[in-house]
């Protein structure tokens, strides 16, 4: 199929208003989620997938692509106003939003906020459309032992997403692959930790493991502590972002931009090391180096450049491998399989129409998010003022009707709450759910692709090295470990 | 708490659950023909390397904790610690709420089980809006009802005494 027909394909299944209403619901339900402080837009993604099980797949996955970004953006509304990030990845925008917030420039930190992540957005989209294509056609030629180096080094990811220890990290991942053994073996069919019980033999449901791991322990961390979330807001002010607040910060949004889509395209980094890295170049190279840190405009577009850069690119390992790039990519992918379709290089080849109709509404995506985000300032009054103490039993029952209606199985809500305490046990012992979320996800991947090739060469591990694709994931496994290992060590507190 | 207790306690309890998988859960839960002639290609060979590698992070931990000098707290801003016992009454009444939840979604149904543990929690939660809880607690379970049972087709339990169209 040439890219005519690819793309006339992807015209024809989201050239319908139906499409393009799913993609704006999503930004805005995202950008509101965002904007609560305590719904990370993982939580967001998390919640908005039970309803789209009805919907077509291209919807579906464009109803949440658009809480994703949407979700990006919005967490900077709440780290620029009332100095707490909606999401880890605006931690950055803090250090010169709120500063300026304090001095009555909010309404210019927000405006400058939206277009710095509307250009990065639309980069990261470019970024993705060009070089999907190109690494979905180079991974057609790999087999089990690829894909299991592959899925090795994706679990590298883990370092990435652990936050401040490492070792908790890998304890969560560990417990993550553990839960995915259970079921029935892949290869013959026998039964692990299943104590006899059928609901248990297809494995535990994913959308139920995730959304006790993501949305619950927020809801017992309530129960604990009812007035943990009451805080101060900031008002708007009337200064506004000008052209030439923008013009003088292109540069930055530019070089933010292009460190968010290479450091997105490399599974596990994510979007707040990017966001600090971009910040710190932009720190590095400015004329108003002193201003960093105590409100300069400039410092606020390279972070949100720096994030928002990664939206797009973390699809491009989800899309061209079938891996995910961080959490919420990673709920994105159950997302896929819900709906039938399996991420990766066939998926070019299979759903051609689908791939160009996810790159069409992509690029709609931030002229959407212009729009959104410039209602979404002047109305985070009104989204801040919700009482959480009763929006929190609303995510309760949301939860419990979504992950229901998965399988039509009460067992599933049951596994939920479960996941839930476990969640929340993991949260006061400060062991990140992230990890144990992608590790569940990866963990049969790994093992099928590894007794796949087991199976292949008569149980010769030497088959795991086969070939020059092998060796360069080895090599990148390698490097990455070397590198936390160096890292971690670096840092006063030995492997922590 | 500090980093130093915390990894201690989470080294400790990593071991011991790695060898009740390695001596206990894995020997009696998980099932292999006996006609497997390589170990790697086992069901138990997975769930058997992910335990050793369990032990070693659990005991990475332990040795963590014991090179660790300082034993300065962690700074709690996220969970937060109120005092007295009314927060360990909470997190009870909050379980015994999803408990429940269980046992009334297949009795009840599941609209009218969600909108008493919806009212259960906004009280529990001491909501400043008891009102607004109240009207919540019947709009919201409604409302989803209407989507997942009549837009998704998803077949909503209705228990056993009053049924929705």
């Amino acid at each position: 199929m040439s890219l005519m027909d690819s793309l006339a394909a992807g015209f024809a299944l989201v050239g319908n208003f139906e499409a393009f209403f799913m993609l704006f619901v999503g930004l805005v339900v995202g950008v509101v989620a965002g904007a609560i402080p305590g719904l990370s837009a993982t939580m967001a993604v998390a919640l908005t997938l039970p309803f789209t099980f009805a919907m077509t797949p291209i919807n579906a996955i464009l109803l949440l692509l658009g809480v994703y970004k949407g979700g990006i953006f919005g967490g900077s509304i709440p780290a620029i106003l009332i100095k707490t990030p909606g999401t880890p990845a605006s931690s950055a925008t803090i250090l010169d939003g709120h500063p300026m917030a304090e001095r009555g420039e909010a309404g210019r930190a927000l405006g400058m906020a939206l277009y710095a992540s509307c250009t990065a957005d639309a980069v990261s989209n470019l970024a993705l459309i060009l070089f999907a294509g190109w690494l979905a056609s180079f991974a057609l030629n790999f087999g089990p032992p690829e894909f299991f180096a592959l899925i090795l080094f994706s679990l590298t990811i883990i370092a990435g997403v652990s936050g401040e220890s490492l070792l908790r990290g890998a304890l969560s991942a560990l417990a993550g692959l553990l839960l995915a053994t259970i079921g029935l073996d892949l290869v013959y069919g026998t039964n692990r930790f299943t104590f006899g019980d059928p609901n248990m033999m297809g494995g535990l449901n994913f959308i139920a493991v995730l959304i006790g791991l993501f949305a619950i322990p927020e809801i017992i961390a309530m129960a604990w502590n009812p007035v943990a979330h009451l805080g101060r807001t900031r008002a708007l002010g009337k200064s506004r972002c000008t052209l030439a607040d923008y013009l003088g910060s292109f540069k930055s949004i530019i070089r933010g931009s292009l460190i968010g889509v290479f450091l997105g395209s490399i599974p596990g980094i994510g979007a707040a090391p990017s966001a600090f890295l971009s910040y710190s170049e932009a720190r590095r190279t400015s004329k108003n180096k002193a201003n960093f840190g105590k409100g300069e405009i400039e410092g606020v577009a390279a972070s949100e450049a720096g994030n928002n850069g990664v939206a797009g690119a973390t699809l491009i390992p989800l899309l061209a491998l079938g891996v995910p790039g961080d959490v919420i990519t990673a709920i994105i992918i159950g997302a896929f399989m819900v709906h039938g379709l399996q991420p990766g290089p066939m998926m070019f080849i299979l759903n051609v129409d689908i791939i160009y109709g996810l790159f069409i509404g992509l690029i709609v995506s931030s002229v959407f998010l212009l729009l959104v985000g410039s209602v979404a300032i002047r109305g985070f009054k009104f989204v801040a003022d919700v009482p959480k103490r009763i929006l929190m039993p609303g995510v309760l029952v949301l939860c419990v009707y979504g992950v229901f209606a998965v399988n039509n199985n009460i067992f599933d809500v049951g596994v939920m709450f479960v996941m839930g305490w476990v969640g929340y046990i993991m949260m006061r012992n400060r062991i990140p759910a992230a990890p144990f979320l992608i590790a569940f996800i990866l963990g049969p991947l790994l093992e099928d692709n590894f007794r796949q090739s087991m199976l292949m060469s008569g149980s010769d591990p030497s088959i795991l090295f086969r070939g020059p694709i092998t060796w360069f994931f080895w090599l990148l496994t390698a490097i990455t470990v070397f590198a936390i290992t160096r890292s971690t060590l670096r840092k006063k507190v030995p492997l922590s | 708490m500090s980093q130093k207790s915390l990894h201690l306690r989470l080294g400790v309890v990593a071991s011991l659950f790695a060898l009740f998988l390695v001596f206990f859960a894995i020997p009696n839960f998980v099932f292999a023909p006996s006609n497997v002639g390589k170990i790697v290609l086992s069901p138990k060979f997975w769930p058997y390397v992910l335990s050793g590698l369990t032990a070693l992070i659990g005991l990475g931990l332990v040795f963590n904790a014991l090179t660790t000098a300082s034993d300065v707290p962690f700074e709690d801003e996220e969970t937060g610690h109120p005092e007295g016992s009314a927060p360990w009454m909470r997190l009870g009444a909050l379980a015994v709420i999803m408990v429940l939840m269980m046992f009334g979604l297949p009795r009840l149904g599941m609209v009218w089980t969600a909108m008493l543990a919806f009212a259960a929690c906004a009280f529990l939660f001491r909501t400043r809006h008891p009102i607004a809880a109240l009207v919540c607690a019947v709009i919201v379970p409604l409302l989803l009802y209407v989507f997942f049972a009549h837009v998704a087709g998803v077949a909503i339990p209705q228990g056993n005494f009053v049924r929705l169209p």
